[in-house]
């Protein structure tokens, strides 16, 4: 098991970073690719996901340009690429049987894997360490719930 | 939700099916591009059928719409195939992205409810129920989708002046004449038109949306910017492409959705068939099929009624070979999630 805070009411896995505005996580993978997939928050602020779907195996993304598309509660919308790179997988399962994504969201129910063309130019984006993160995703738990976003 | 200014309102009147989809998505890129958050409706002025963006274009009966001159457009917002026609009046708000809640519930609370306010202003008794479904009693009224267009959120839901029953079921591929039934029995028992004077309901509409936004209602049209696009939009909803849509794997079962909380599933291997309709998680009501069941069907199928779905494969395992099978169905069943 991961090394893992609850935060406000929400796991937070300390092993990899995250993208706060866009409730994603990245964690390095295989070679120089990372891994991509939702935060609890996300899932939270979602609802029930009933579809996904991911670009395709060799698609290029800029950062903030979607990857993927999410459909929960009738609500089409995109999945922001935290970092810009060129997709080289993404997760079949997770499309046929979005549950697992909220089942487990650091482990099967992954997105994407991406191979980032300048990670440490972009890395400043995301949220990462110990101390700053449960900060900050304490500060984006408390900044919904201010505005009516989360149940108190 | 605080957002100063006006609300724009464009009344696309009576429109062609093609343009009664796109025009209303050039306005979501209109207010992506900074135009101002919009009200618009619009009325098919004949019979065509509608996809979700996400919905695998297999769920549609194709030959039926070809027999019947009915075109298929594939939307850029989510839910299922649905058929429309000059019999609904549909309406659509579409709001800048930053100015709704971030949670998807809470921001179709709020830009539903207006359209409920709408509804009880022209005498229709309308709750926005626990699965943010538009009901009175417990039968749908308005179906609705919603999406992100660029930095635009937008949700399209209808007034249902008078619903064709038969029609709306005839466009999902139903996998044989015994849920093809029971789809329809059930459409027309949860889904209820609500005649009501429709320039009524856009004033009613239009009010409560300046109400509730704290805008100024001002007549508008398209910008140039949106004329633009709804020409692309135009050529995109018909090329074969973009209807057919992303490659997504084949179901186990085949399911349809007839309002939130109430679905059905069905399966068939050789002889054996399952259709089951659900309500709230328990059988509504299920038919089999199967060369040995003889005659126990009816007191099975009796004593599957009020059972949750896992408590109905349990007692049908219970029941010997056949039964066995047709839990192994049964189990396939995924609980209405991707519907």
């Amino acid at each position: 098991m991961s090394d893992e805070h609850n935060v406000r009411g929400f796991k937070v896995r300390l092993d990899r970073a995250y993208h706060l505005d866009f409730h994603l996580w990245v964690q390095s993978s295989e070679g120089d690719s990372v891994r991509i997939g939702m935060d609890p928050l996300g899932l939270e602020t979602s609802g029930t996901l009933s579809q996904l779907e991911f670009a395709a195996v060799g698609t290029i993304v800029a950062r903030g340009e979607p990857f993927g598309t999410l459909e929960a509660e009738k609500f089409v919308g995109p999945i922001r690429s935290p970092l810009s790179g060129m997709i080289v997988a993404s997760n079949a399962e997770a499309m046929a049987s979005p549950g697992i994504c909220e089942r487990d969201p650091y482990g099967e129910g992954w997105f994407v894997e991406l191979t980032p063309f300048d990670f440490d130019g972009e890395r400043d984006q995301l949220t990462e360490g110990t101390v700053t993160l449960v900060a900050a995703f304490a500060a984006k738990v408390d900044d919904y719930r201010r505005q009516g976003v989360l149940a108190e | 939700m605080t957002v100063a200014g006006t609300l724009r309102v464009i009344d696309f009147g009576t429109a062609a099916p093609l343009r009664s989809q796109t025009y209303w998505h050039a306005v979501a890129y209109g207010v992506s591009a900074g135009a101002a958050p919009t009200l618009s409706f619009v009325q098919p002025s004949a019979p065509y059928v509608s996809i979700g963006y996400h919905r695998r274009l297999e769920e549609v009966d194709r030959a039926t719409c070809t027999t019947n001159g009915w075109p298929v457009y594939r939307r850029m917002i989510g839910g299922g195939p649905v058929y429309l026609d000059k019999g609904q009046l549909f309406f659509q708000i579409t709001m800048p992205m930053r100015s709704i809640p971030a949670a998807r519930h809470r921001a179709l609370r709020r830009l539903l409810g207006p359209a409920i306010e709408a509804f009880r202003a022209v005498g229709i008794p309308a709750v926005l129920d626990e699965h943010l479904e538009i009901v009175v009693d417990d039968r749908k009224i308005c179906g609705y989708g919603a999406g992100q267009i660029g930095e635009s959120a937008i949700v399209a839901g209808n007034l249902i002046l008078d619903f064709d029953h038969r029609a709306a079921a005839s466009i999902l591929r139903a996998p044989s004449a015994t849920a093809d039934a029971e789809l329809a029995r059930l459409i027309g028992r949860y889904v209820a038109a609500t005649p009501a004077d429709p320039a009524a309901f856009k004033a009613a509409a239009t009010d409560a949306y300046c109400r509730d936004l704290q805008l100024s209602p001002r007549d508008g049209v398209l910008n140039p910017i949106e004329r633009d696009r709804l020409d692309e939009l135009d050529q995109r909803f018909c090329s074969a492409s973009w209807l057919a849509g992303s490659s997504r794997p084949d179901p186990d079962v085949w399911q349809a959705k007839i309002r939130a909380g109430v679905w059905m599933f069905a399966a068939r291997d050789g002889d054996t068939e399952l259709v089951v309709c659900v309500d709230n998680g328990r059988v509504l009501r299920a038919r089999l099929q199967h060369p040995h069941l003889n005659g126990s069907r009816s007191s099975i199928e009796t004593e599957l009624a009020g059972l949750t779905l896992a408590e109905a494969a349990t007692t049908l395992g219970r029941s010997g070979d056949p039964g066995t099978e047709l839990a192994d169905l049964f189990t396939r069943a995924d609980p209405g999630r991707s519907l």
